[in-house]
């Protein structure tokens, strides 16, 4: 693989290691910093990549590795003080998708680490069980079980545990169920 | 490995077995877009311009070492 084949490939994951880097960190300015960090591991470390695996799964292992030596603790930091992301980003943009983009991320930063980053690589990096796996250094079982853990918590904060939680379409249809009870009992 | 270990004896692992069959699939794909919304906002928003310039630097700064050593050998 020649540099620029290299370079080029890094180009396209950036959009990805950045997002994996917010949803980690909890803060976008410490996200960009991780990318960078990331970037210059990987630049180095090229000999190391072997062509024809994914190489997002190779530099999802180099920001996650960087992330719990260097910046876990400069994450709480910042979120201490300037609020996390979710909070930040919720200002701007479309008003009521918004909102619930921003519930969702408050209750997505409120997760153990161990449950948010295995959630975000299953459910939307396009990464499989077994990369996360491996990028995570444990067994398929511990992902999907933390997987179920995360997806449990989630519905719990957000309040969406049981059906009629979910909009007015179930709600009506519960409410139909109710009338022809009542029906039935008359 | 400690972490396989811990997960497997975690004593609410099989509340957690209970609450993926409890959880309604719906509640689930719910969750999924949810997540894929916050993901895909991030990665379709404009990449920053330092780290593209990084990269440049960098292969530069490579040809450069390459040109050196070739012109070492000439």
């Amino acid at each position: 693989m020649s540099s620029t084949e290299f370079k080029d490939g890094l180009i396209k994951e950036i959009p990805n290691l950045r997002a994996f880097a917010a949803s980690l960190s909890g803060s976008i300015q410490l996200a960009d910093d991780l990318v960078q960090d990331t970037l210059l591991k990987a630049w180095g470390n090229s000999d190391k990549f072997e062509p024809g695996t994914s190489l997002r799964a190779w530099l999802f292992t180099i920001l996650r590795n960087t992330y719990y030596s260097l910046y876990r603790k400069r994450g709480r930091e910042v979120q201490d003080s300037e609020g996390t992301y979710a909070e930040r980003m919720a200002t701007h943009g479309n008003q009521e998708s918004h909102l619930d983009l921003a519930d969702f991320r408050k209750a997505l930063a409120k997760l153990p680490e161990e449950q948010r980053e295995v959630l975000i690589m299953v459910g939307a990096t396009g990464l499989s069980y077994e990369e996360t796996a491996e990028i995570c250094g444990v067994a398929i079982g511990t992902i999907k079980s933390r997987v179920n853990r995360a997806r449990t918590k989630l519905a719990e904060l957000l309040s969406i545990g049981s059906l009629d939680d979910l909009g007015p379409d179930r709600q009506s249809a519960a409410a139909i169920q109710r009338v022809s009870t009542e029906t039935v009992g008359t | 490995m400690n972490n396989v270990d811990s997960a497997m004896a975690a004593p609410d692992d099989g509340a957690d077995l209970d609450a993926e069959i409890m959880l309604d699939p719906r509640v689930q794909e719910s969750i999924g877009r949810s997540l894929k919304a916050h993901y895909d906002d991030i990665v379709n928003a404009p990449v920053p311009d330092k780290f593209l310039v990084l990269l440049a630097q960098l292969e530069a700064t490579e040809r450069r070492a390459a040109g050196a050593s070739t012109d070492e050998l000439n």
